[in-house]
């Protein structure tokens, strides 16, 4: 289907048949032995049996300053999301479901989240270019730049796997993002849910508090 | 609403029609050609630079045709992608085959504007020029819809 994406675990294999490019939902949400799907449901969400460890990312934020995501979100509930502002469809709309979700939790909830954007294309997403585009969306995202080997490699311990930006035949600049968002518990710092391309606003809108609190959705 | 104009029949189609990959309810009869676009809309966009666009083309007809060129008023460019994986392929066309569609929705193949004259808002409509290889062009006035705009909820 995909050129040798998830190269990582087995978990990944079912969130990657959820994502077909025509995914409906409608019959792709079989559970895949490792993953805790509740049965008979289309939750968005999946939860992992065996949470990925916070990547050890130190990278650049949107002021130009280092930021080292596993200290700067400890005990947090934290999501992540690899994509890359020239990116139409995607991106703007996943980051946009968070964004509009979170703004349904309470003020004091709001502020213990942790949103996370790192971009798969450093050399166009400057922290100028990925603090304006979060701007537009919510300016409370933390975007993280910087050397793409290193954000390759942070992405790979999550199963994402992602290629440098490239120039197709016609020399149009091809970039490529992540299939999903991660969910961290503030309880443990592990990675325990995944969200695929699917997931709505309603899903993060219903899903987020329970991440706040480090529970299962 | 079998016979609505084009232009609503494309609003309203929007809440019916993006079930899944291969529903064929949208669209409107156009009573000629054999083609019809239903489903169209444009999710406002984060910036001013770039936007994405989705609709399907309904083809009745015996013969297929093919998308050849888009244009709209509110970009300098506008192009067909595919998405292939992970990341997107500019497409030079795109076939409509006879008694099927052309599904572009999010998450696969779209509509992609590019040099944007200004940045469209929820509630406006942008104009879309759609070009065949045999069906005179159709114009589609697209809806822009919220950032988050499900057409599965129809929000």
């Amino acid at each position: 289907m995909r050129k040798k994406l998830f190269a990582a675990s087995a978990l990944l294999v079912a969130a990657t048949l959820t994502l077909s490019a025509c995914g409906s939902g409608d019959d792709s949400d079989q559970s895949v032995a490792d993953v805790s799907v509740e049965s008979g449901s289309d939750k968005a969400a999946t939860v992992l049996d065996q949470p990925f460890e916070k990547p050890d990312l130190v990278l650049t934020d949107t002021q130009g300053k280092p930021y080292d995501f596993r200290a700067e979100t400890k005990g947090r509930p934290t999501l992540i999301y690899f994509g890359y502002t020239n990116c139409p469809d995607v991106c703007p709309l996943t980051m946009s479901n968070i964004a509009v979700a979170k703004k349904q939790l309470s003020k004091a909830d709001q502020d213990k989240l942790r949103i996370v954007f790192v971009t798969t294309d450093p050399e166009r997403d400057t922290p100028a270019a990925l603090g304006k585009w979060l701007k537009g969306i919510d300016p409370q995202v933390v975007g993280l730049t910087g050397d793409f080997a290193t954000i390759q490699a942070g992405a790979r311990t999550l199963g994402i796997s992602i290629e440098p930006t490239s120039k197709d035949k016609n020399g149009k600049t091809i970039s490529m993002h992540g299939t999903q968002v991660i969910a961290f518990s503030p309880k443990t710092d592990g990675g325990y849910v995944l969200y695929g391309e699917d997931a709505t606003v309603d899903d993060y809108t219903k899903d987020l508090p329970k991440i706040i609190k480090g529970q299962n959705p | 609403m079998r016979r609505l104009p084009l232009v609503t029949a494309t609003v309203l189609a929007g809440a019916l029609a993006l079930t899944a990959c291969g529903s064929s309810d949208s669209g409107s009869d156009d009573g000629g050609s054999g083609l019809s676009v239903g489903s169209a809309y444009m999710p406002q966009p984060v910036s001013d630079t770039m936007a994405a666009g989705f609709l399907v083309i309904t083809n009745k007809g015996a013969a297929g045709d093919v998308l050849t060129r888009v244009t709209s008023e509110v970009a300098g460019e506008v192009t067909v992608h595919k998405t292939v994986g992970q990341t997107m392929e500019e497409a030079k066309s795109l076939d409509i085959p006879a008694h099927g569609e052309l599904v572009l929705q999010s998450g696969g193949d779209h509509l992609m504007f590019e040099q944007l004259k200004r940045k469209p808002l929820e509630g406006q409509k942008v104009s879309v020029q759609l070009y065949f290889a045999k069906t005179s062009p159709i114009t589609v006035e697209m809806p822009v819809k919220s950032a988050t705009y499900n057409p599965k909820t129809g929000h």
